[in-house]
């Protein structure tokens, strides 16, 4: 009971402290920055010797024949294939012409895809008593493999652009679908109570309330909706056509050409990711209003 | 400049002509009649919400609901929207009975109704988009607005960079804009922190004050209920039912109510009201006590 009372501390004790902690502290960023530094680098040799081991393995392997060139193909042979294509072109035209083949009938699939998925899906999760109608058979026709019907377009379509599209489409259609009317499902009944109370019609709900709400679900199946564009325009080419990096390797798989097929993997693997990085932008500009989640303030 | 003569314009708008004062009051007055609201579960059964509600909230009245959590004072405000019906009785507003949205409504939640992708001042101004005005005379309204609940320099910011408070101050606004002539509350400031609450609840009376809707004011505080309303109704415990209607005769203007309620008529009627509030707790605790051990 007898404990002194309590004396505030005069700022001048703690100015010379204060000082001090300044420099440590100073020490302590430029500590972490010095640290940040060092994992980057590292990071950065790890993934290049990731990458040199995997393809000098490869070469390795293929040159002593522990791996045999004819069935598993080899990176300098790819290289070569690759070197050949830009030369020389492909027995169906330039290569060019086969790279925006496939790409077209991709973005084309895409934008009918997404189309119908969103609109379809926004109607559907907005009328529940449609939902309850279609939902049996949205059920089985999710439950069917899609990618036979490219067998059924090919026939109907013949072996132009259609059919690549319509099977694209298909594929891209239930992605987006599915997303888009759990997104509507998923709106916040209070933001939709509110909304009518201040006067709202309907389709400024829609408009103002539902589709950016759903906008979230539909941005995020994009990423897998892209993959599933160029799946479909492959496989309509591997199915029957005129020209299309599908044909190219259904040609390369024909000649026993492993190099062909890989080369033909990396372009698409590349046009899969310039479609990847543009669909990230948008969704950067769509959803700009979001708050960065935790894994993106970790990459960042 | 403009602002001053928006001003002036509002008070004109409220305390202008006799007649149309009149007119516009019993336009407002809400009555609640024999309400009962039964939901079905989804497992099938039924629930009965709220039974033989009668309520007469008059035009430009502030009027406190309080009662147990769960004795439907939210499906009660719900109906006076309209944006539910009553299984049974009548809810009419200004004499006609509710049939739709109830115009000239607005309505606070507890959580935040903000369109979390809209800026503040795209969310004040959905009222007027709503109600077609232009999306430029929208925006200015807005911004009038933001800067009367004190968020100016806030404008184009999201609702996640705002704090608790900002929220309740952008949904206050939002409901404001729109001049309603009925504003229903449901816990509008439950979940801020004490000095927050009491913050916000000023300037909810001085906004108050200056248009003179009529107001139901949905909360489980007591004390706030008596320092910002004119009539506190305690509802029972679930299937809610009114218990009791008190006349809160604190002068108005009522200033901070941090103050008030130091007052010995505030003490009398919280002595006075809690007796029987509390009787409605204490049997919601025992029930919410017995089906924790039953389960």
């Amino acid at each position: 009971m007898s404990a002194p009372p309590l004396k505030p501390q005069h700022s001048a004790e703690i100015g010379p402290i204060g000082s001090t902690a300044d420099a440590t502290e100073a020490a302590i960023a430029a500590d972490v920055r010095n640290s940040t530094r060092r994992r980057k680098t590292l990071l950065w040799v790890a993934r290049i010797a990731t990458l040199v081991i995997i393809i000098g393995g490869w070469q390795l392997f293929t040159s002593a024949k522990i791996v045999d060139p004819f069935f598993w193909g080899r990176p300098s042979g790819i290289v070569k294939q690759l070197n050949d294509w830009v030369r020389h072109g492909t027995q169906y035209g330039s290569i060019w012409l086969q790279i925006w083949t496939t790409f077209k009938e991709a973005v084309l699939g895409f934008v009918v895809g997404v189309a119908g998925g969103v609109v379809v899906g926004v109607l559907l999760g907005q009328v529940r008593f449609l939902a309850d109608v279609a939902s049996p058979y949205i059920k089985v026709a999710n439950a069917i493999p899609r990618i036979v019907l490219g067998s059924l377009f090919t026939v109907a379509l013949g072996l132009g652009i259609a059919s690549k599209v319509s099977l694209a489409s298909v594929l891209v259609f239930f992605v987006v679908f599915f997303n888009a009317f759990q997104g509507v499902r998923e709106v916040d009944r209070n933001l939709l109570a509110n909304a009518r109370v201040l006067g709202a019609s309907r389709l400024a709900v829609t408009r103002h309330v539902v589709v950016p709400s759903a906008l979230t679900w539909i941005i995020a199946s994009l990423h897998v909706a892209f993959g599933m564009a160029i799946i479909g325009a492959i496989v309509g080419e591997f199915l029957g056509a005129q020209k299309g990096l599908g044909l190219v390797i259904a040609t390369a798989q024909n000649n026993f050409n492993p190099n062909g097929v890989f080369a033909a993997m990396f372009i698409i693997a590349v046009l899969a990711l310039t479609a990847e990085g543009l669909i990230a932008l948008l969704e950067r500009r769509l959803l700009s209003w979001r708050p960065r989640s935790q894994s993106e303030v970790a990459a960042a | 400049m403009t602002v001053a003569s928006t001003f002036a314009r509002r008070r004109r708008a409220a305390h202008g002509t006799p007649e149309g004062t009149e007119a516009a009051r019993r336009a407002a007055q809400i009555e609640l009649s024999g309400v009962t609201k039964r939901f079905v579960t989804p497992a099938g059964s039924m629930f009965t919400a709220v039974r033989d509600v009668d309520m007469t909230i008059g035009a430009g009245k502030f009027c406190a609901v309080v009662g147990p959590s769960g004795c439907g004072k939210s499906t009660t405000l719900t109906m006076v929207a309209g944006l539910d019906r009553p299984s049974a009785g009548t809810v009419s507003v200004g004499g006609k009975p509710v049939d739709g949205i109830t115009a000239g409504t607005s309505f606070m939640f507890q959580a935040d109704a903000l369109m979390p992708w809209k800026t503040v001042v795209g969310n004040v101004a959905l009222g007027p988009v709503f109600r077609g005005v232009p999306k430029k005379q929208a925006e200015a309204e807005a911004r009038e607005w933001v800067g009367r609940v004190g968020l100016a320099g806030f404008e184009d910011y999201h609702p996640h960079q705002l704090s608790g408070g900002m929220r309740k101050r952008t949904s206050l606004a939002a409901a404001l804009i729109n001049e309603p002539s009925i504003l229903l509350m449901d816990e509008p400031f439950g979940a801020l922190d004490v000095q927050t609450k009491a913050m916000m609840s000023n300037e909810l009376l001085g906004l108050w004050e200056q248009t003179r809707p009529s107001v139901i004011f949905v909360t489980h505080d007591l004390e706030e209920a008596i320092a910002l309303a004119d009539q506190v109704v305690v509802m029972t415990v679930g299937p809610g039912t009114v218990k009791a209607v008190y006349e809160i005769d604190l002068p108005r203007p009522r200033g901070a109510v941090q103050e008030i309620r130091f007052e010995p008529r505030f003490l009398e009627l919280h002595h006075q009201i809690w007796e029987s509030l509390r009787e409605e707790v204490e049997r919601a605790y025992a029930r919410t006590a017995n089906a924790g051990g039953r389960s």
